[in-house]
């Protein structure tokens, strides 16, 4: 009887020492709380280390931050740099804040930014195109940066996380691989612990220029799975949760400590037609599908209400957006298009020409779980105006839509209007070289435009050109724009003082508090 | 036994060399390149000729064959290339990432045998009678239930409902228990069936029945002779399933936010990492081979007909 004795105890040992683990840990955490505070979060996205210039964590975890900024409405505003001035679009002319000091002590000035852009440039090969930057000058706390050519949009480029400016003084003193793990940025939190692909881990920088952050520290958690970031909430093992699943929500909306927010986002989810189509070429038959496409349902029952109805490429909320109204369902009026284009109904209910009936092949692909029920939705609807979708499902909808002719027309998702401003969508989506035009759109009176908004600095006119560019994509039809999805975040009622934004980038802010 | 070592060598290298050609060949079918990604084409204004310069930068422009080649050369100087994604050679990407999975699964095998092993006796003991169909039931329930499933009942009942176990994340032993169960439950109860009927084989043989005249303790007889035999089945069909078992590594891994070599894996094929996707293949083809060896080899620690067998020849 000795050995199966042996067993038992064995594992009743092991048994014990997992739940002694289990209580002292969870102690712990308990006596940390009562003396600082402290927020928990969980990202959706992991990172393999923090650097600024490859990733977006250490602008979100309040580590580092850039030149300029977005405010709520998605206006670009100065952050780092107070102000910034240039005469031709071609020199520009920043003055860096006179107030600021890196988290190790040392004070921000002009040269330390030119560096820390310099270092971008090198590390990430896709901001080269983007900042355009020919040569920088630094003088005191006055940077000029000279451009390749007339270039307006280089203030919103400078938004972008990539551009985070850190001190690489202290970074070239370290070494690589302890700048990856621990930058020395600006911003109101520094870094405590990294584990690459776990947590980042950051306290307080009491010495921020802004004032002083109202939390002792943060732990950022990474996990990809949606439902048990949910789970997490839930269990209040989490503070803040991003991108929830909708289906998750009203077992959290039950939780008096809980609060959902559903802010509008910066992506849109579309159509997009193939202009060397034979079928969808006649922009008759586009305007009867863009009829066709029911954006009330797509919003109500795709989306479950976390979305709003589209009327152009960029959210409608947003400054540059349109406030025209949506167009509805109208299958009457799709098919008077249709037959206004020379489609007639045959016997079995099918808009034919010259004996072919309209047959249309529609790629979707899986990565956004919502882009094939749009597509279903499309081909229920078109059906009833007699038009056949054929629905096929694709892994890498890029490479297919790019690589085929045969397909008419895709369901697709971009966030159109990264850094606050709409110039990439365009000129990624719609001009000739753009990696993300696809359906070969080459529109004559839209490609002008573009060219002027390129060309344009002033604000208000950049609206204006925006907003006319986005009303002849909607003439023309040359997308058919369905729903601005909503970011989801959940979040316990101690956290204060703080705001969800839709761009995304800074997420960890000094003035956020606990209760 | 040493030549056992010496065939499984030359098999080793065979599997791996066809292994990395299949890999490889397929997953330049797949539709899709990494070029996009690497440009960030989501968020930068990306042109076609950006493309095409990046595409021959990485020499994807050149011919499979050519391709593969090059990727040969550096294997036979144990070169795994870099990441696209990370720019980190392959090699430390997969040792970094190891670690992390070895632990899992080493804590899962561990949980697993907790299970297998009294479950599978039990049941044995108790044929036909409320043990067995016990185990009947929870055999058919692990087979039928997919891990990410498993793992979230978990997590619901032990993080929200009941609270006394972390959710998710690494680094301390409550954290291992959700992720360890999750990838061994579904293989404990599958293996205490065939344990089990191993179990109720050995017992019905001679020798057994020879210690029973004897007067040897049932105890003895059940865990000495009959177990003995038992094991070598369930052993065998354990090495066979060590690739599913690092399959649902996988899957458990990302639910749990396990930082290991299946979350890796399933990273780089979303982004056509094909460098990191290579070795991966790799190191795990390896570690299967290696593996089914150990298997092969503790027979003969545990059947000892096996060396007489050896020596007879």
């Amino acid at each position: 009887m000795r050995n199966y004795k042996n067993v038992l105890v064995g594992i009743l040992c092991l048994v014990l020492v997992l739940i002694a683990g289990c209580s002292t840990t969870q102690k712990s955490t308990e006596k940390q709380e009562d003396k600082e505070k402290n927020v928990n979060m969980i990202f959706s996205f992991k990172a393999a280390d923090l650097d600024p210039h490859t990733g977006f964590i250490p602008i979100r975890a309040g580590i580092t931050e850039t030149l300029l900024k977005l405010d709520e409405k998605s206006n670009i505003e100065g952050w780092l740099a107070e102000k910034w001035e240039t005469a031709d679009n071609q020199k520009w002319v920043f003055d860096i804040r006179d107030d600021v000091k890196f988290q190790d002590g040392k004070k921000l000035d002009a040269e330390s930014v030119k560096q820390s852009l310099e270092r971008c440039l090198k590390a990430n090969e896709s901001l080269e195109g983007s900042l355009k930057i020919k040569s920088m000058e630094a003088d005191g706390q006055t940077l000029t940066i000279n451009t390749t050519e007339p270039y307006p949009a280089l203030p919103s480029e400078l938004v972008n996380p990539y551009t985070s400016i850190v001190n690489m003084e202290a970074a070239n003193k370290d070494g690589e691989e302890a700048f990856k793990n621990n930058p020395v940025g600006t911003g109101a939190f520094k870094v405590k612990e990294f584990k690459a692909n776990q947590f980042v881990e950051v306290e307080k920088n009491e010495n921020y220029w802004a004032g002083e952050p109202k939390l002792d520290s943060a732990m950022i958690k990474f996990n990809e799975d949606a439902n048990v970031r949910a789970l997490a909430l839930q269990s209040k093992e989490a503070d803040v949760v991003y991108n929830l699943p909708a289906e998750s929500l009203d077992a959290i909306k039950k939780d008096n400590k809980l609060n959902v927010k559903s802010i509008p986002g910066l992506r849109a989810h579309f159509v997009l037609y193939n202009s060397q189509s034979e079928n969808v070429k006649d922009l008759k038959v586009r305007q009867a599908l863009d009829l066709l496409l029911d954006r009330e349902s797509v919003a109500k029952d795709i989306m479950l209400g976390h979305g709003l109805e589209a009327n152009g490429p960029f959210n409608s909320t947003l400054p540059f957006g349109l406030d025209e109204e949506v167009s509805e369902l109208n299958v009457e009026k799709a098919k008077s298009l249709l037959t206004q284009a020379g489609y007639k109904e045959n016997a079995e209910g099918l808009m034919e020409k010259g004996g072919k009936p309209l047959t249309l092949e529609l790629v979707t692909y899986k990565a956004r779980p919502e882009l094939p029920l749009i597509a279903q939705l499309l081909q229920s609807d078109a059906s009833k105006a007699g038009i056949k979708i054929n629905i096929k499902t694709v892994e890498n909808a890029d490479t297919h839509l790019a690589e085929n002719k045969d397909w008419d027309l895709a369901t697709y998702s971009n966030n159109t209007s990264p850094r606050g401003d709409g110039s990439y969508f365009f000129n990624t989506a719609f001009t000739e070289t753009g990696a993300l035009n696809v359906g070969k759109i080459n529109i004559p009176e839209l490609n002008t435009l573009i060219q002027e908004l390129n060309r344009t600095t002033d604000l208000d006119e950049r609206t204006k050109l925006t907003q006319e560019a986005a009303k002849v994509i909607n003439k023309e039809v040359a997308h058919s724009y369905a729903v601005y999805p909503n970011i989801i975040i959940g979040m316990n009622k101690r956290i204060v003082n703080w705001e969800p934004t839709a761009e995304e980038y800074y997420i960890l802010t000094h003035n956020m508090d606990v209760k | 036994m040493f030549t056992i070592i010496k065939n499984r060598v030359i098999q080793l290298i065979v599997v791996l060399f066809i292994l990395s050609l299949f890999t490889f060949t397929l997953m330049k079918m797949a539709p899709g390149d990494p070029v996009l990604t690497i440009l960030n084409a989501d968020e930068m204004v990306v042109t076609e000729e950006d493309q095409a310069e990046l595409r021959n930068k990485l020499g994807f422009d050149q011919p499979l064959y050519i391709q593969y080649g090059r990727w040969m050369l550096n294997l036979m100087q144990f070169d795994l290339g870099k990441s696209y994604m990370t720019g980190k050679p392959v090699v430390e990407e997969l040792l970094t990432r190891l670690p992390i999975t070895a632990e899992l699964t080493f804590f899962a095998l561990t949980l697993m045998l907790c299970i297998t092993v009294p479950l599978g006796v039990w049941s044995a003991k108790y044929v036909n009678r409320w043990p067995d169909q016990f185990s009947r039931i929870l055999a058919l329930v692990g087979a039928s239930i997919p891990s990410f499933w498993l793992g979230l009942i978990l997590i619901y009942f032990f993080a929200f409902k009941l609270g006394v176990l972390p959710s998710s994340g690494i680094g301390s032993y409550p954290q291992i228990i959700l992720p360890a169960f999750t990838l061994g439950f579904t293989y404990a109860v599958i293996y205490a069936r065939l344990l089990r009927a191993g179990l109720l084989q050995s017992l019905s043989e001679d020798y057994v029945y020879a210690a029973r005249a004897r007067g040897v303790k049932e105890w003895r007889i059940l865990w000495l002779h009959a177990f003995r035999a038992a094991i070598l089945p369930v052993l065998t069909i354990f090495g066979l399933s060590l690739g599913s078992f690092l399959g649902g590594a996988v899957v458990v891994e990302i639910l749990f936010s396990w930082p290991g070599l299946g979350s890796l894996a399933i990273d780089a094929i979303l982004n056509r990492d094909y460098p990191v996707i290579q070795g991966y293949v790799l190191l795990t083809g390896v570690f299967v081979v290696l593996a089914n060896l150990i298997v092969d080899l503790s027979y003969y620690v545990i059947d000892p007909r096996m060396k007489r067998k050896e020596e007879a020849l």
